[in-house]
C-alpha cells in the first residue's frame, strides 16, 4: 500500500478527518489517468468529429548551457547538455524529505541568505506531482550581459 | 528498472574513442556480496538520523531505478564527452 494512502486511511481511522475529506485526499494523490497520458496527439470526440488536444506528459528535463571563450578561458565554445528523466527528479524530491530537520533549517537559512526564499521542508511528496506538473510548462532562458554570451536553457520535453 | 549499461564516448581533436559500453549490471555481483554491509550502513545511518529505514531504502532504490535515460554531453576545448545511462 502506498504510504500517502496509508497515512490518509490512518487519519480517517483515528477520526482526524471525515470520510469525505479522506475521499478528496485520496483523489488528489491518485492522478486521473484521463488527464495525464503518455500519448502525444489528439483524441477524437464521442461523435468522432471534434478533436480534443491531449496534454503530453514530459519525460525529461533538459538543461543546456553554452558559454563562449571569454567566460571559460578555454579554446572554443563550451557546451553542457544534460537530459534528466523526470522520474529522477521525483526520486530527488523524495530524497529531500529524508534530510534531517536540523539540516533543513540550515539549508533554508543559507538559501535565504543568498536571496533564494525557498523553504525546503515545504517540498513534500504530497505536492510533488503538482510541482512536476508546473515544471512541465517551464522554460528558462538566460542570456549573459553585454560581452558575456552565456546561455542557459531549462525546459521539459 | 535499474541501470544496466552506461555508454561513454570521448572525442578529442586528435583522437576519437570507440563507444565504451560499461556493463553496470555486473555491479550486482559485488552489490549482492556486500548487501549485508550496505544494509547495516543504511540502517545505521537511518537510525542515527531518526529516519524510517524502510523509507530510506525505498528512496535510494527509486533514485537508482530513475537513472536510466540520463544523458550528459559536455563539449569544451575541442573535447566532447558523452555519457548515456541505459
Amino acid at each position: 500500500m502506498n504510504e500517502n494512502r496509508r497515512q490518509i486511511l490512518e487519519m480517517l481511522a483515528a477520526g482526524k478527518i471525515t470520510a469525505e475529506e479522506a475521499d478528496h485526499l485520496l483523489a488528489a494523490i491518485e492522478p486521473d489517468a484521463t488527464t495525464t497520458t503518455e500519448f502525444n496527439g489528439r483524441i477524437a470526440g464521442s461523435n468522432g468529429s471534434a478533436e480534443t488536444p491531449v496534454k503530453t506528459r514530459s519525460k525529461y528535463l533538459r538543461v543546456l548551457v553554452e558559454a563562449d571563450e571569454s567566460m571559460t578561458g578555454l579554446k572554443g565554445p563550451t557546451t553542457v547538455n544534460v537530459r534528466v528523466p523526470m522520474q529522477l527528479l521525483r526520486a530527488g524530491v523524495r530524497l529531500a524529505s529524508l534530510i534531517p530537520k536540523q539540516a533543513h533549517d540550515q539549508l533554508d537559512e543559507a538559501l535565504n541568505r543568498h536571496g533564494v526564499p525557498l523553504t525546503l521542508s515545504q517540498i513534500k511528496p504530497e505536492n510533488l506531482e503538482e510541482l512536476i506538473e508546473h515544471l512541465e510548462d517551464l522554460t528558462v532562458d538566460v542570456d549573459g550581459k553585454d560581452g558575456n554570451t552565456t546561455k542557459v536553457r531549462v525546459f521539459c520535453e | 528498472m535499474t541501470p544496466n549499461i552506461a555508454i561513454i564516448h570521448i572525442e578529442t581533436p586528435h583522437w576519437r574513442s570507440i563507444p565504451l559500453w560499461v556493463p553496470l549490471f555486473l555491479l550486482w555481483i559485488p552489490a549482492i556480496i556486500l548487501s549485508p554491509v550496505i544494509f547495516l550502513v543504511i540502517l545505521g545511518l537511518s537510525l542515527a538520523g531518526k529516519l524510517n529505514p524502510w523509507r530510506s531504502f525505498r528512496v535510494l532504490w527509486d533514485l537508482l531505478c530513475a537513472l536510466p535515460g540520463t544523458h550528459v554531453r559536455v563539449t569544451a576545448d575541442g573535447t566532447n564527452v558523452r555519457v548515456r545511462i541505459l
